[in-house]
């Protein structure tokens, strides 16, 4: 018994050194990570971002992760052609038309092939007429919703796309342009898994098998083709208020979620997180390169983000750029930060007429006289650009600098070039208080008593209530007075509706743009569209050009410089700065590289690894 | 009294209406839900603004909408109740209604724990009234009332959570801060225990060195990295419950009720295996149901086992002990769940958070880990809502006790011989806790209005940040959705409030005179 008893305690004591032996040699950290948090302000709202009222930054990123097509934009910014998953060419100059072909073999998340069927509905949800011609609604009218609440009505699409045809292969389709549209490759039609549309329409909640998708598939085509308003309509309600989801979980329809994109949605937690996993059959666009698990967190708070990203919770965070939220984010350890500038950039814009429909403008920059030329020049010579650029942004981005061109930003190659031959240098040349002589002395031509504090001109200057915006209204408060200006204030919430108002002769603020367009950044400035009222033939006839030229580089090029130089001569518009989004990753996660265009630093998160 | 009820209910209707034609008019001027695409330069912004024109009828005047929502409050006269819906198409009452049980959790913890601590720590101050735990608190309180929340959460998250997480990867603490905790500690528990000098002392150098022989254990046992209370640290914890709640109900010379609470705890300490073993099982939220009911139904026996006459008070000390003992096992069973929590791919070591309401990575069939996981979570945001709340109940419960201990009646208690306890707890404590419930029926309601600040900094999305979305996206439905429901949850409370006045103090009468 005794010896029994023993043998217990030799076996027990031996168990204990081997596990402890284990414990010891078992390496501390075995696998590495493969899991990105995201930090976003936003709640999740829907997984259609196309929808009217769901264009939600965030929902466009779970979009953008969850679905790939013909081309998207890297960092650079080019638009890039995705080979893998099909292939465009022009295939007709006159009419002008192009050619989208889906390569075979590529399948949606449920195995189902992608075909050119699947990228009919973009004509659906894009083209006013066709949705009119199918009974589906006039996006346009007043007062009642389309079967499809898209967002994609009225736009470019639906002013210059004639017809979408499929071809007879099944695996292309032919868009027909009314006449040749410079920048037709931002308008690549985008995939739709139309047979889950249709099962969910005929109020299915399981996925299907293939020979149901296949049928479904057609169901679509012969919906698309004869204009069949009912099955058009149940498969319009689905697509516009069954996507519309902040839950997901094992009792969601799995026929929502599928996709072609490398992450497909696992999970989503209201108001909390979206959880997005590997794709398992996902053959449409670039490899993954093993991380298998993205998570957006929702944080609104810029304080509450940065410590998460300090604590570990979180590895990217992407935020407007304020002097806090650097100095905060500097201190942290194990992140590397990231200033690319985004394609938004602040400006001044002087008014010289009244905004279409708007009433008259009387005040003293009104019209095209050498008066209103004068005192334009002299407000923009006056306006303090290299100031603020030191004491608004440079604690943000230590390499900012006057941006002088309104095409071109500072980090394009063209910018040297331009800005050399723009003429927008004589608001550069010499100091801000050279310069502001100068403004004194145009304004004295016309009011002879003019001196500093002289208050000769008033002006009335519009901008946003936030704080930035505020301290760079009281520099050019406190310049424009040297010159003999009296600058009246008004800050307003609802700026972006005053912008029209003939009341304010001034106003400063972001322009921001999502593709890379041939009217590159004039397109504001046609005296159809001018909110300041600018009104210049030359101008409007070169935008006219850009707006439907074929042109090459050095064409556009010389478009742009004569439009800067015509702008330089009129002083209408002055650009100050290009503002910095400041992306804070962990530095352990490796190929992040922002760009400036929309979606930033997810562009190639399919590269992104540990 | 009912014409006083009647009353009152049509003065909240007409406040209602006021108040919600008023906020929404101002809401309605106050912004352009389509501002931003006006500014914007995008070829398709026009089309868009048509669209938010139509859906959210910006073509009308703002008084015009008003009573376009209000039909929908008024549909509930005709079974149609309607709150509309978001700008993001999700009818208001569903976010209202799933924003409600984010903020209870957020505020509930912190809102009990700063009543319980702000009652007991003013009823201790008003007893040593001029002395320096009084004047200490009372520095303190307005210390912590004064602070902004969102720079109290940034230290804590600074401090408790980041400094701590990183800490925990090499736990050691230097001697010197080790004596300064021991000293710090040794000072608030001595002035709160009062008595002369020679006491004073007394309990200052116990507190202090028990501190520092504590630590060093804790330390020496790797306590920070497994912690647990085990069976004696269990049962030590539930009798020192069972003599606190014995002495505070009915006093410990009254013995069936002390035994009943004993026996309670040696029940507690007997099935702490058998228990354990059943924290384990599938099914846990039943699991604890039932071990509550069985512990109600064990503490009655006991009870009646202990008690021949007037079982009353002794049934309610041995619940109360027996339910304080569960909340210890269950604490113990967390403490154990630690480390395994602490080593999960989610967690990595650093088990404070600083964020959220769960960890967004972590995922657990177990019951116990997720439930570490929601309180590790809530710890941070239920400290700084306790800090700066909690010094309102103080003060008030201090004041209203003086004014209760300088009443007649208890002069006539203490003459009539009665001990100290029974004055304090029976005579005094009783009658400070009217205008105190007052107090925090109106504050439970002010809390479903969600804490503003706190859920934006911590990252909860309840009804403060429903408010806070609705302001800055102009999303007039969920603004008045928002307001409608915590204006009428204060009106009704303020009534309910009054009510209670009446119920509880006999010489109030509402209505009265009516």
């Amino acid at each position: 018994m005794k010896k029994w008893n023993r043998s217990v305690k030799v076996a027990l004591a031996v168990a204990t050194t081997a596990g402890l032996v284990i414990g010891v040699l078992s390496p501390a950290t075995a696998a590495t990570r493969s899991t990105v948090v995201i930090i976003d302000s936003n709640a999740f709202t829907s997984l259609n971002p196309s929808h009217n009222e769901h264009n939600l930054v965030l929902n466009s990123n779970v979009a953008y992760m969850s679905g790939i097509g013909f081309n998207y934009y890297d960092d650079k910014p080019v638009l890039v052609e995705n080979k893998t998953f099909g292939s465009y060419k022009i295939v007709s100059k006159s009419p002008f038309k192009v050619k989208y072909t889906v390569n075979k073999g590529r399948i949606w998340s449920d195995g189902t092939p992608i075909t050119g069927v699947d990228l009919l509905l973009t004509h659906v949800v894009s083209s006013d007429q066709y949705s009119i011609d199918a009974g589906l609604g006039d996006p346009a009218s007043e007062d009642k919703e389309p079967a499809f609440d898209s967002g994609g009505y009225s736009g470019t699409y639906n002013t210059l796309i004639k017809n979408i045809t499929l071809a007879p292969d099944r695996m292309s389709v032919v868009i027909e342009w009314k006449k040749f549209f410079p920048d037709w490759e931002v308008f690549a039609p985008g995939v739709s898994p139309v047979h889950a549309l249709v099962a969910m329409a005929e109020g299915k909640t399981k996925l299907g098998t293939n020979a149901n998708n296949v049928a479904n598939k057609n169901k679509f085509l012969r919906a698309f083709l004869s204009k069949d308003t009912d099955m058009l309509r149940k498969i319009g309600k689905v697509w516009s208020n069954s996507y519309n989801v902040t839950e997901v979980n094992e009792k969601t329809n799995p026929l929502l979620l599928v996709v072609n994109g490398a992450m497909q949605v696992e999970s989503i937690v209201k108001n909390q997180r979206v959880t997005l996993k590997l794709n398992p059959n996902y053959n449409s666009g670039p490899e993954t390169s093993g991380i298998e698990k993205i998570v957006y967190v929702t944080i609104p708070d810029s304080t509450a983000a940065a410590q998460a990203l300090a604590n570990k919770e979180a590895d990217y965070y992407s935020a407007l750029a304020t002097a806090d939220s650097v100095a905060l984010l500097n201190k942290i350890k194990g992140i590397t930060l990231d200033g690319t500038p985004e394609a938004t950039y602040e400006h001044v814009e002087i008014r010289s007429g009244s905004a279409p429909g708007g009433k008259e403008y009387t005040g003293p920059f009104a019209g095209m006289s050498q008066k209103a030329k004068d005192l334009r020049t002299a407000a923009l010579l006056a306006w303090p650009r290299q100031e603020i650029i030191d004491k608004i942004v440079k604690p943000v981005n230590s390499k900012a600098v006057v941006m002088n061109s309104l095409q071109y930003f500072p980090t394009e190659p063209n910018y040297g070039k331009m800005i050399a031959a723009n003429e927008l240098d004589k608001f550069t040349d010499g100091t801000q208080a050279q310069r502001t002589a100068k403004a004194l002395a145009l304004v004295k031509k016309y009011y002879p008593d003019a001196k500093a504090g002289s208050n000769s001109v008033k002006i009335e200057v519009l901008y946003n209530t936030s704080a930035r915006r505020a301290s760079q209204a009281a520099l050019a408060k406190a310049e424009l007075s040297e010159a003999g200006f009296q600058v009246n204030l008004n800050p307003k919430s609802n700026w972006g509706a005053l912008l029209t108002d003939s009341t304010y002769d001034v106003a400063f603020y972001a322009w921001g743009k999502s593709a890379l367009l041939q009217t590159g950044n004039f397109s504001s400035y046609k005296s159809a569209d001018s909110d300041s009222g600018y009104l210049n033939a030359k101008v409007d006839e070169i935008i006219g050009e850009l707006e439907l030229g074929n042109y090459n580089d050095d064409q556009r090029y010389s478009r742009y410089l004569a439009i800067e130089k015509l702008m330089a001569e009129d002083a209408v518009s002055l650009p100050i700065f290009l503002w910095p989004t400041l992306t804070a990753v962990n530095s352990d996660l490796k190929n992040v590289r922002p760009g400036p265009l929309v979606p930033n630093g997810l562009w190639n998160f399919w590269e992104w690894t540990y | 009294m009912f014409a006083f009820i009647m009353r009152r209910l049509g003065t909240l209707g007409v406040i209602l209406f006021g108040s919600s034609f008023l906020l929404f008019n101002l809401a309605a001027l106050s912004g352009d839900p389509v501002g931003e695409l006006r500014a914007s330069n995008e070829p398709d912004a026009e089309a868009r603004i048509a669209a938010i024109t139509r859906s959210l009828r910006l073509d009308l005047p703002p008084p015009v909408r008003y009573f376009i929502w209000l039909r929908g409050i008024l549909g509930v006269f005709v079974g149609k109740f309607d709150l509309g819906q978001t700008r993001t198409s999700e009818p208001v009452a569903v976010a209202v209604f799933d924003a409600i049980p984010t903020t209870l959790r957020l505020v509930t913890t912190a809102a009990i724990t700063a009543i319980v601590l702000g009652i007991a720590i003013g009823i201790i101050t008003a007893l040593r009234q001029y002395s320096r735990f009084d004047y200490s608190m009372t520095f303190f309180s307005f210390l912590l009332f004064s602070l902004p929340i969102f720079w109290v959460a940034v230290l804590l998250k600074q401090f408790m959570a980041i400094e701590f997480n990183n800490w925990l990867a090499e736990p050691t603490i230097p001697p010197t801060a080790m004596i300064t905790i021991g000293l710090i500690l040794g000072l608030i528990v001595a002035a709160a225990i009062g008595g002369d000098r020679k006491k004073y002392w007394r309990v200052f150098f116990i507190t202090a060195a028990g501190t520092v022989v504590t630590l060093v254990l804790m330390l020496q046992l790797n306590w920070f990295l497994q912690p647990s209370l085990g069976p004696l640290g269990f049962f030590a914890a539930s009798v020192g419950a069972a003599l606190l709640i014995t002495q505070l109900s009915v006093g410990l010379q009254h013995k069936p009720s002390l035994r009943a609470a004993l026996c309670m705890s040696v029940l507690g300490l007997v099935s702490y295996y058998p228990v354990n073993w059943l924290f384990n099982k599938e099914n846990q939220p039943l699991v604890i149901f039932g071990l509550l009911l069985l512990t109600i139904a064990s503490a009655i026996a006991a009870s009646i086992f202990f008690a021949k006459i007037d079982r009353g008070p002794v049934v309610r000390t041995a619940v109360l002990t027996g339910i304080l003992t569960g909340l210890l096992m269950i604490l113990d069973k967390l403490m154990r769940t630690w480390e395994p929590y602490f080593n999960t791919d989610a967690v990595n070591g650093r088990p404070v958070p600083t964020v959220g309401q769960t960890n967004s990575l972590l995922e657990s069939d177990d019951y116990w880990i997720s439930l570490l996981d929601v309180a590790m979570h809530l710890v941070l945001p239920t400290i700084a809502l306790t800090a700066i709340s909690f010094a309102g109940y103080i003060r008030f419960s201090r004041g209203t006790m003086l004014e209760v201990l300088n009443q007649d009646y208890i002069r006539t208690a203490r003459a009539k011989g009665l001990n100290e306890r029974t004055v304090i707890m029976r005579h005094a404590f009783r009658n400070t806790m009217i205008p105190m419930t007052t107090i925090i029926v109106v504050d439970f309601a002010s809390i479903l209005g969600g804490a503003i600040i706190t859920e934006r900094v911590f990252g909860w999305t309840g009804m403060g940040t429903l408010f806070n979305t609705a302001i800055n996206s102009f999303d007039l439905n969920l603004l008045m959705g928002v307001f409608f429901l915590t204006a009428s949850l204060a009106l009704v409370a303020n009534l309910v409030a009054d009510l209670l006045y009446s119920v509880m103090d006999p010489r109030i009468r509402v209505g009265a005179g009516a």
